[in-house]
């Protein structure tokens, strides 16, 4: 029988949990103020060349969500490790799927607006629901 | 199916009995193993066979062999396991 007890996450669990929390928190919080900043005074919808390192700039805080998610890897157990990597995986071959799906339609001659978001959409919903499933 | 069905090979283990003799909850013998509660429970269900240096942290916190600790369900008379299988 399951008890209570067994459903708590471990001190450990915790301790890596916070970890996590630490590197990922300011990453996303700095990509969410860089964005707004972006929208503010990027002037994306203008003409000056200056408007791609504008558009570019969420990039930086990104990397730094991509360096909070490696440095979670490194410090979870083989079986998370296992889990973490099959949702990555998963997530992966839908982006790719969502691709080439799209470059196909626009060899076609339909050009989708936004068809990269669209591919990274996918491409998490896949990471999403292997994550789901796998810890089912 | 769990990862232990893909290798081919499941691995049967006496982890919840030797726990619950302890009086330890999952994240008990969790942080013993310096694991996630969530490895614990998959271990348990045999849902996932421990890496041979996670076995052999198990077999000594239990003060056990391997051996008594995990068996394979199959039979296995050649004595080589199914080394191999899941690259078929």
């Amino acid at each position: 029988m399951t008890s209570d007890l067994d459903i708590a996450r471990s001190a450990g669990d915790r301790a890596r949990a916070r970890a996590y929390y630490r590197d990922f928190a300011p990453a996303i919080g700095g990509y969410t103020l860089v964005m707004l900043a972006v929208l503010a005074w990027g002037g994306l919808d203008g003409d000056a060349p200056s408007r791609f390192v504008w558009a570019l700039l969420p990039l930086l805080p990104a990397l730094l969500v991509v360096r909070a998610v490696a440095r979670h890897l490194r410090r979870i157990d083989d079986y998370q490790q296992t889990l973490l990597l099959r949702g990555l995986s998963a997530g992966f071959a839908v982006a790719m799927a969502s691709a080439i799906t799209l470059g196909l339609l626009e060899a076609g001659g339909l050009h989708v607006q936004g068809g990269g978001w669209f591919v990274y959409g996918a491409g998490m919903a896949g990471w999403g629901g292997a994550a789901f499933a796998g810890c089912r | 199916m769990g990862w232990s069905g893909l290798r081919g090979l499941p691995v049967k283990n006496r982890l919840k009995e030797l726990r619950e003799a302890q009086g330890w909850s999952q994240g008990a013998l969790a942080d013993r193993l310096d694991v996630s509660r969530q490895t614990v429970n998959a271990l348990e269900t045999g849902r996932y066979d421990p890496s041979l240096p996670l076995a052999f942290r198990i077999a000594r916190l239990f003060g056990a062999p391997i051996e008594a600790i995990f068996d394979p369900e199959q039979d296995d008379p050649a004595g080589v396991g199914t080394a191999g299988a899941g690259l078929r």
